[in-house]
């Protein structure tokens, strides 16, 4: 699935569902299509734009995302994790 | 009574604390309407109320919402003296986010707030110094570091707790600290100024998840986490449920001894001891599924299952939040049923909540029992390592969950609507892994069982002492055949007919559609053997010298696999559910099937 960044472009590979393992990355922003309950637990889990993330890998049989925020280690499908675009950390 | 309000995010170590301030005596309440569990004890001259934990304010979840609701509830009421805010204090960064939240909630209210970063152990551990005073300044309310593993801080907790909800003046919350954005900043810098650093509080959980979410490592982890639980459900419950057995027989052996014959004594005997009885036999196992559960959960590795479990899940229309519920409905499904409330996706909740009772819940042990002793020879392979009854037992477990997945793939696709809006994707906290202490699972262990019992006592009691009164009157007409069960059996023969079974079959079925375990007490009392259910061989010689087809038998099995057959089950579902065109269909579409996959292997096999 695609989704599209501000500026219109299409982007694919830089959402957190396709970052790479052990990556250090931070948040660019989560997109507006997303339900606004889903959106406002991710805002209080810390995904705000420019927070830093690590992925740590992902579940069996390309199961969900598992990504450190902060001090805590979540889990994210598929559905939620497309939708957060990301950029490596400089 | 005044009252002190608990609150907490999941994982925070807040219900040992709970237990350590109130003790193990504890009152679960039930809401009108509602069925979320608020758990409340005494503490000193105060009622302590444990509210379930909540990861923030704005609901996800429903059991969120519904926790939400009632908090919002106790911060209106009058008698309400204090809030403690129960945070992870190596974790500061994601807690006091949420610990803000509650604290603006008390303000608002003007109550009195408390925080108390638990797990002060572990701050130790790592040799961090937490500086509380400079904390409780800046945030504007008191803070306690303490430990309720440990019992770290918590006398001086207590006293502070007692100043704090006695003062004439409610201690409320000093400071305003600001909008969600503002608090969100706030929160990060107080947890870089005074908490410790990510990567050292992450460093074993990683290493070990690094291990445990493996694909080729955590799978092997996983399936063998599995087969010891299964393993322990029936060779550590099985000398507590022979236990419970002779102790009943026991009972019952005195009691009538001391009557001496005639009808009460046959009452006793039968309807009491025989069927109530055989129902008491499972309590041990529910117990120790639930306790098994609990370790797991509180151990951390609950919620690596539900990881692993979401991909293969997802494909049938579920959760890997669905695993839990259907783990603990191997054992009952009336918990499990309660459990789906975790499931944020209402969807996904509803068809795990349909789908439980398909699991092969512990009621179908001693029908499965006779069964496989009726049908299938008793022959070991390897020495003795694989024993055909086994496998066949193992084989009814896996039908059942594989029945469970079709059915949830199917009500996926066709049956439950498609509404985006509700459908709330998978979202977990992985927790650190722990090593669980004893007193809340001690806790949880005793509720399950003291809910099981009074859940299902009530009918299992009225359906046994009516089977015996149809059974037993009118008593000189000339045994079984002409009681009442007996007229009742012949009529509804020809419904029993077409899946080669006979009326005594046809009544035992139609009785169990109360509680399935009344199956082989009414099939012992039907073919004139004393205590079935301590004696299934017994039964299992006389029904194999009556003749009992292969394919009748097997189809009799895939009845018991499929057919939704427990009161108590289908008045949880209509709680649940608020649906009774949902506990009905169940109960019929279930049934149908049931029937269907019978004839068809009476009839095939």
């Amino acid at each position: 699935m695609t989704v599209l960044n501000p500026a219109g472009a299409v982007s694919a590979r830089h959402t957190l569902w396709d970052a790479p393992k052990k990556a250090a990355v931070s948040v660019v922003e989560l997109a507006a299509c997303l339900n606004p309950l889903v959106l406002n637990r991710l805002r209080e889990m810390g995904l705000e734009p420019g927070q830093p993330l690590i992925c740590l890998g992902r579940g069996p049989f390309n199961g969900p995302v598992v990504v450190q925020i902060q001090d805590c280690v979540y889990t994210l499908e598929q559905q939620v994790a497309q939708h957060i675009l990301i950029e490596p950390q400089l | 009574m005044k009252k002190i309000v608990l609150v907490g995010k999941p994982n925070s170590g807040k219900s040992l604390l709970f237990n350590q301030l109130t003790g193990l005596r504890q009152k679960v309440a039930n809401y009108p309407g509602v069925t979320v569990e608020l758990k409340s004890g005494r503490f000193e001259q105060f009622e302590l109320i444990d509210y379930p934990g909540a990861y923030s304010l704005s609901s996800l979840s429903r059991d969120e919402e519904i926790a939400v609701n009632k908090l919002n509830e106790a911060l209106q009421d009058p008698n309400t003296a204090l809030v403690i805010c129960n945070l992870d204090a190596t974790r500061l960064e994601s807690s006091l986010m949420f610990g803000l939240q509650v604290q603006a909630l008390a303000r608002a209210h003007q109550k009195a707030l408390v925080f108390a970063l638990n797990m002060a152990d572990e701050l130790q551990r790592f040799g961090h110094q937490l500086d509380t005073a400079a904390l409780s300044a800046a945030l504007g309310s008191p803070v306690f570091a303490i430990s309720a593993k440990t019992l770290l801080g918590i006398h001086e907790f207590r006293q502070g707790l007692l100043a704090l909800a006695n003062a004439a003046e409610p201690a409320v919350p000093a400071l305003e600290h600001g909008d969600e954005q503002a608090l969100r900043q706030f929160s990060r810098s107080l947890a870089r100024t005074y908490g410790l650093a990510s990567s050292v509080v992450l460093k074993n959980q990683n290493r070990i998840d690094r291990f445990m979410l493996n694909n080729l490592s955590g799978g092997l982890a996983f399936l063998l986490v599995m087969f010891l639980l299964f393993q322990s459900i029936f060779t550590l419950a099985a000398p507590l449920m022979d236990a419970v057995e002779a102790g009943i027989g026991a009972v019952a052996h005195w009691v009538t001894g001391f009557i001496g014959e005639g009808t009460t004594s046959d009452f006793l005997n039968d309807a009491i001891f025989g069927g109530v009885g055989s129902f008491l036999v499972f309590v041990p196992q529910i117990m120790m599924l639930t306790l098994i559960i609990g370790l797991l959960e509180d151990s951390g590795y609950l919620a690596r299952a539900a990881l692993i479990c979401h991909r293969p899940l997802s494909y049938f229309g579920l959760s890997g939040r669905s695993f839990i519920p259907y783990l603990s409905g191997h054992a009952c499904a009336i918990p499990a049923i309660m459990a789906a409330r975790t499931i944020e996706s209402p969807r996904k909740r509803l068809i795990t909540m349909m789908t439980i009772p398909l699991m092969a819940c512990s009621a179908r042990l001693p029908v499965y029992a006779l069964l496989i002793s009726v049908l299938i020879p008793e022959r070991a392979y390897l020495g003795g390592l694989v024993n055909l009854q086994g496998v066949a037992f193992f084989g009814l477990y896996l039908m059942g969950i594989i029945v469970a997945l079709l059915v949830s793939l199917m009500l996926s696709r066709f049956v439950v609507s498609r509404d985006e809006k509700s459908d709330m994707p998978f979202i977990l906290e992985l927790p650190n892994y722990r090593l669980p202490h004893w007193k809340p699972l001690i806790v949880r262990v005793m509720s399950a069982a003291k809910s099981f019992v009074y859940r299902s006592g009530p009918v299992i009691f009225a359906v046994t002492v009516l089977i015996w009164l149809f059974g037993y009157f009118p008593h000189d007409a000339g045994g079984l055949e002409h009681s009442y069960l007996g007229q009742i059996g012949h009529f509804i023969e020809p419904v029993f007919e077409p899946l080669g079974l006979d009326w005594r079959y046809g009544v035992a079925i139609l009785m169990s559609f109360l509680a399935r375990e009344v199956f082989v007490g009414a099939l012992g009392t039907l073919f004139g053997i004393d205590g079935a259910d301590e004696n299934i061989a017994g039964l299992a010689a006389n029904i194999q010298a009556d003749g009992l087809a292969f394919g009748a038998g097997f189809g009799l099995l895939l009845f018991y696999v499929v057919a939704l057959q427990c009161v108590a089950t289908v008045a949880t579902i209509r709680a649940e559910t608020g649906s009774n065109r949902i506990a009905a269909g169940l109960v019929i579409g279930y049934g149908l099937l049931a029937y269907a996959l019978a004839y068809l292997a009476a009839n095939l096999l």
